[in-house]
């Protein structure tokens, strides 16, 4: 509905301080605005408009309220009354009662219809004309990559809210929240919003939540996307063999996985290098070297436990027939697109290490090779299964080869503070301690207070957008829902059994 | 027991004239629980052009208000009009009743006219009821002291008569029996009326019931404070009304600038003018 001129008059909003980046505007209750909303304050003088954003709304500072309050606070069974008021005269007092002070951050300042970040003009207190923007105008305002856009879901005001997947391409996306906000929902909607752009996206599954990505919500069957996801399940349906992986992923696996001491590596290269120039890799043959290697007993021994290991992950094999080649599931993937979901549920921590190790050593090798262009990778609870000198990597190294990160995480404190800095976009769900705003709130694209206010009250699968996908303008959305069938619920012991 | 307050309030200053609200508060005691009825706020508008129509309300009911009275003064009489209104009306529907005013029996001042106070005691009186006016301050002394200073040191419950007073001064009536009233413990004592023509003993009987009816704290009927209490003015109601007169009536509030201020900058104190 639209507010008569009389209406917008009686409501109009007021700029009534201002204080670095931030501004107080007074409001009347019947203005509708809340916590995340855009106003616009306008100096018509100046053609100049400042673009801010409602970070808290409190109560104004009204004179004689304390009275008020005490006057009332005496409950009903003390003193109770009414009164008579022909004029109608306390709704107004309510009104004043009721006025709020908006608590807004500046988001930036258009000046003959160009965007700039400058905070520090002053518009007129008495002039100024203050109104709501709505979000998708104030985003195509400010521009941005208008193609491949995916939907996230709608605003506050009910508008459709699309990312491009170009906010996606190349960057370093952190998507946080406390348990059951629907984190991992919106990390499938990127995915599948990827996939529909012919991307290739790997995920590394902790909880098999997205092993239902290509059925349906009703689980009748297969959605749009079965036939480009593809569940890849480490021991099943998910096993390679030594000889289509290098020395130095095989390295990797033995050094960060398995923790293979220095020397036992020099004697592990030797006899690497020794099979392979017999064309002999296998790991059947590999436990053979190892049994015949001279040398130190304890040596022979360490690499032993290590050959065990991999040979009880079941991750590996001898039969090239049965073995998964990445190679060939991104020639899959290359043309429609396509998603990997690596399922490490009920996978044990070391296979998971062990696991890990081959795909991203494995997915850098194919990048460096350009034999895919690029992959973006979806990390749930990375820390759970992501080494210590992997972090850095991924976010500088690896993205010059083209592997684009998403970090998933309920525990915001497990991802360093150098990452959120350096972190592109940062899809943020609802926090209620404290500690764990703090540490998002290091986000380089966005003062703490907007973060600590705003994410402290979003409801469940609602996130605040915080970064280059919305052009740095933080944007609260709904996020919307997606036909897959929903995994990774919780399972309950106090379950109807009638239903 | 039953109370009356009334306060009125300048609300501002608009291009041709004054603006101002009153509202009354009657409170009374309900089967150990007190009541309340708030009559208002009545906002009003005085002009130039509307004092004679002002002037002939005043005089119907028996209020001196000559024309060329300065109309920043009408305010405070409206809350007077008011509350005499409300005052015969609970004289008029109660019986038996202790009625409590907030203010004196001091008649033929501008606030209050004899024959109406003369009219509103007697009314009262015929149902049986007795009024009991409690004044904060007073401007009466006695010996040269101070009416309520001589309660200083007396034990409570108390109360003190004075007779030397006496009945005319002037135009003025004193209509009631004045005392000094100590009723608890603390440092505040009030000047009491009593109706003169209810007979002594009675009046004393209707102070004993106030003393076990009612809450009294420093020496000041509850009922009272709350009848002050739910009439006064907040900022916010003065705000409020503000925004009422210019949303119904599109008046516009004039903020002239403090001559004292101006002239005196931080030694402009007292009223602005």
């Amino acid at each position: 509905m639209v507010p008569s001129e009389k209406e917008q008059r009686d409501n109009r909003m007021r700029l009534y301080k201002k204080e670095g980046n931030s501004i107080q505007i007074l409001s009347s209750p019947s203005d509708d605005v809340e916590k995340g909303d855009y106003l616009l304050v306008e100096d018509n003088m100046v053609n100049r408009k400042l673009i801010t954003q409602v970070i808290d709304v409190q109560f104004a500072s009204v004179p004689g309220i304390l009275e008020e309050l005490l006057r009332d606070s005496t409950t009903e069974e003390q003193v109770y009354g009414e009164n008579f008021d022909p004029l109608g005269v306390s709704s107004h007092i309510n009104h004043i009662q009721d006025a709020r002070m908006l608590i807004c951050k500046i988001r930036g300042t258009i000046l003959n219809d160009k965007l700039s970040v400058n905070s520090s003009w002053l518009p007129c207190r008495s002039k100024s004309g203050i109104t709501k923007i709505p979000v998708n105008s104030l985003l195509a305002h400010v521009g941005g990559n208008d193609g491949l856009p995916i939907n996230i879901g709608e605003t506050k005001d009910g508008s459709p809210l699309n990312i491009t997947a170009h906010d996606l391409d190349g960057r370093l996306n952190i998507i946080t929240g406390k348990k059951g906000t629907g984190k991992s929902h919106l990390s499938k909607l990127l995915v599948l919003g990827l996939v529909d752009y012919g991307a290739t996206v790997v995920v590394l599954d902790l909880n098999g939540e997205y092993t239902g990505m290509g059925l349906s919500a009703n689980g009748d069957g297969g959605n749009e996307y079965s036939s480009r996801v593809h569940v890849l399940t480490p021991g099943a349906n998910f096993k390679v063999s030594l000889a289509q992986m290098g020395l130095s992923v095989i390295l990797k696996i033995m050094i960060h996985a398995l923790d293979l001491p220095g020397t036992s590596t020099r004697e592990f290269k030797h006899i690497w290098k020794t099979l392979c120039q017999q064309r002999k890799i296998s790991l059947e043959n590999l436990g053979e070297a190892i049994k015949q290697s001279g040398g130190n007993m304890h040596v022979r021994d360490a690499l032993f436990s290590r050959y065990y290991s991999l040979v009880n992950s079941g991750f590996f094999t001898d039969n090239e027939d049965s073995a998964t080649s990445f190679e060939k599931l991104f020639e899959k993937t290359k043309k429609d697109g396509g998603a990997l979901v690596i399922n490490l549920k009920d996978v044990s921590s070391v296979d998971r290490q062990i696991v890990l190790e081959y795909t991203l050593g494995v997915l850098v090798k194919i990048l460096g090779q350009w034999k895919i262009k690029s992959v973006f990778l979806f990390a749930e609870e990375a820390h759970l299964y992501l080494r210590e000198t992997y972090w850095e990597d991924i976010v500088t190294r690896m993205r010059h080869f083209g592997l684009f990160t998403n970090f998933v995480t309920n525990q915001p404190d497990t991802i360093k503070e150098n990452i959120y800095r350096q972190a592109d976009s940062i899809f943020l769900f609802n926090f209620t301690n404290e500690r764990d705003l703090e540490t998002v709130s290091k986000a380089a694209r966005v003062d703490s207070e907007t973060v600590k206010s705003l994410a402290q009250e979003l409801p469940p699968h609602h996130c605040l957008l915080i970064g280059k996908a919305v052009q740095d303008f933080p944007v609260m959305v709904k996020v919307r829902a997606l036909d897959i069938k929903t995994m990774g619920q919780t399972r309950l012991f106090f379950t109807d059994t009638n239903n | 027991m039953v109370a009356v307050d009334v306060s009125s309030i300048r609300i501002g200053e608009t291009e041709t004239g004054e603006l101002c609200a009153i509202r009354g508060a009657i409170v009374w005691k309900e089967k150990n629980r007190y009541k309340y009825q708030r009559i208002g706020p009545f906002p009003f508008h005085i002009t130039e052009q509307n004092k004679n129509e002002i002037h002939k309300l005043f005089r119907n009911h028996y209020f001196e208000f000559s024309e060329a009275q300065n109309i920043v003064n009408v305010p405070a009489r409206m809350g007077n009009l008011l509350e005499r209104w409300l005052q015969l009306g609970i004289s008029c529907s109660t019986h038996g009743a202790i009625i409590l005013w907030d203010g004196s029996m001091t008649a033929g001042t501008i606030d209050s006219p004899a024959d109406e106070v003369s009219r509103l005691l007697e009314v009262a009186r015929n149902r049986l009821s007795t009024v009991l006016a409690f004044s904060k301050n007073t401007t009466l002394r006695f010996s040269g002291h101070k009416l309520t200073d001589y309660a200083g040191k007396v034990v409570p419950p108390c109360l003190l008569q004075i007779n030397d007073f006496p009945a005319s001064l002037g135009p003025i009536l004193l209509l009631g029996n004045i005392y000094v009233a100590k009723l608890t413990r603390g440092v505040c004592s009030f000047r009491l009326d009593i109706d003169k023509k209810v007979p002594q003993e009675n009046g004393i009987e209707a102070v004993q019931s106030l003393l076990g009816s009612d809450l009294l704290v420093q020496s000041y009927p509850e009922t009272l404070r709350l009848a002050h209490i739910y009439s006064t003015f907040t900022a916010t109601e003065v705000i409020g009304i503000q925004r009422f007169i210019a949303h119904q009536y599109g008046l516009k509030i004039v903020t002239r600038p403090n001559v004292r201020r101006m002239l005196f900058g931080p030694f402009g104190k007292g009223a602005e003018g």
